[in-house]
C-alpha cells in the first residue's frame, strides 16, 4: 500500500490551509451568526427557571381506606 | 489551562443568564472557525450555514451537561455533536452529502488564499500537484482522500461517519492513494 513521502503530505498540507483560508474568505460567519445561540440558552435558562418555580407535584400516596365510624352508644 | 476549557469551566458553573450569553457566546465564536471549516468542507454552502447554527445551539445548550475537563475532550465533544447533526442532515436529506466540486471549480476557490499570502510559481504548481492527487479517482475515492487529507478526520473518525471499521478505512484510504499515484505520476 502507498506510504505519502514526506514532500507530497507537505503538499496536502498546504493545500488544506490555503482551501481553509480560502473557504473562510468566501463564507464568512454573519455578523448575527450566534442571535440563535443567544436566544437558545435564554430559553434554556427560561425552562431551568420554570421547572424551579414549579416543582413536580407527587401524585397523593394512596392511602386506605377509612373504616367507617362506630356508632355511638 | 486552556482559555477554552476555562470558560467552559465557568460556564458550567454560571447561575445567571447575561454570563452564561456573555460566556455561551465568547466560546462558540472560539469554535465556530473550526467548526464552520468541518461544515462546509461537508455539505453544500447553502445548506451549510443552517447546520453550522444547529451545531453551534447543541454546543451552547448541551455544555451544563459536558462532563470533561480537557480541550482536547471538549473539541472531541464539538465534533461528535457536529458529526451526528450532519448525519442528521444527510438522514433528512442524502442528496446534500457534498458532491465533488469539479477541479476548476475547486482551483477558483484557492486562488482566494492568494489574495492573503500570494502564490510562488513553485507553490502554484506543489498545489496543483495537490489537488490533481485529490481528484484523479473515482469520486468514493476523491471523497475518502478529501474528507482525510482536507478536512482533517482521521480513519477513526472517518469509519464512525460510514458506519464502517477502522482497519476497513484505513486499507481503502492507503487503495485510494495508490490509484491516485498511478493516475497522476
Amino acid at each position: 500500500m502507498a506510504e505519502l513521502s514526506q514532500e507530497d503530505q507537505l503538499r496536502l498540507h498546504e493545500f488544506s490551509v490555503r482551501y481553509r483560508a480560502a473557504l473562510a474568505k468566501k463564507y464568512p460567519a454573519p455578523e448575527n451568526s450566534l442571535d440563535t445561540v443567544k436566544d437558545a440558552v435564554r430559553e434554556q435558562y427560561e425552562q431551568e427557571m420554570d421547572a424551579k418555580r414549579s416543582p413536580t407535584i407527587e401524585p397523593p400516596s394512596p392511602t386506605p381506606e377509612r373504616e367507617p365510624d362506630e356508632p355511638e352508644p | 489551562m486552556d482559555d477554552l476549557i476555562k470558560l467552559v469551566r465557568t460556564y458550567r458553573l454560571t447561575a445567571g443568564l447575561a454570563e452564561r450569553i456573555r460566556l455561551a457566546e465568547e466560546i462558540c465564536r472560539m469554535i465556530q472557525p473550526d467548526l464552520r471549516y468541518f461544515v462546509f468542507s461537508s455539505v453544500p454552502p447553502q445548506v451549510a450555514e443552517d447546520v453550522m447554527q444547529e451545531i453551534l445551539k447543541a454546543v451552547a445548550t448541551g455544555m451544563k451537561k459536558f462532563e470533561g475537563g480537557t480541550t482536547k475532550e471538549f473539541w472531541a465533544w464539538c465534533y461528535s455533536i457536529a458529526r451526528h447533526k450532519l448525519n442528521d442532515h444527510y438522514r433528512e436529506k442524502a442528496a446534500d452529502r457534498m458532491q465533488p466540486m469539479p477541479p476548476d471549480d475547486l482551483w477558483q476557490i484557492m486562488e482566494l488564499s492568494a489574495q492573503d499570502t500570494p502564490m510562488s510559481p513553485a507553490t502554484r504548481h506543489d498545489l496543483e500537484y495537490a489537488l490533481k492527487l485529490l481528484t484523479a479517482s473515482k469520486p468514493e475515492c476523491n471523497e475518502l482522500l478529501w474528507r482525510h487529507y482536507v478536512t482533517g478526520l482521521d480513519y477513526a473518525e472517518i469509519a464512525e461517519e460510514r458506519d464502517l471499521n477502522y482497519d476497513t478505512i484505513r486499507m481503502k484510504i492507503g487503495r485510494c492513494l495508490d490509484e491516485a499515484k498511478s493516475l497522476v505520476s
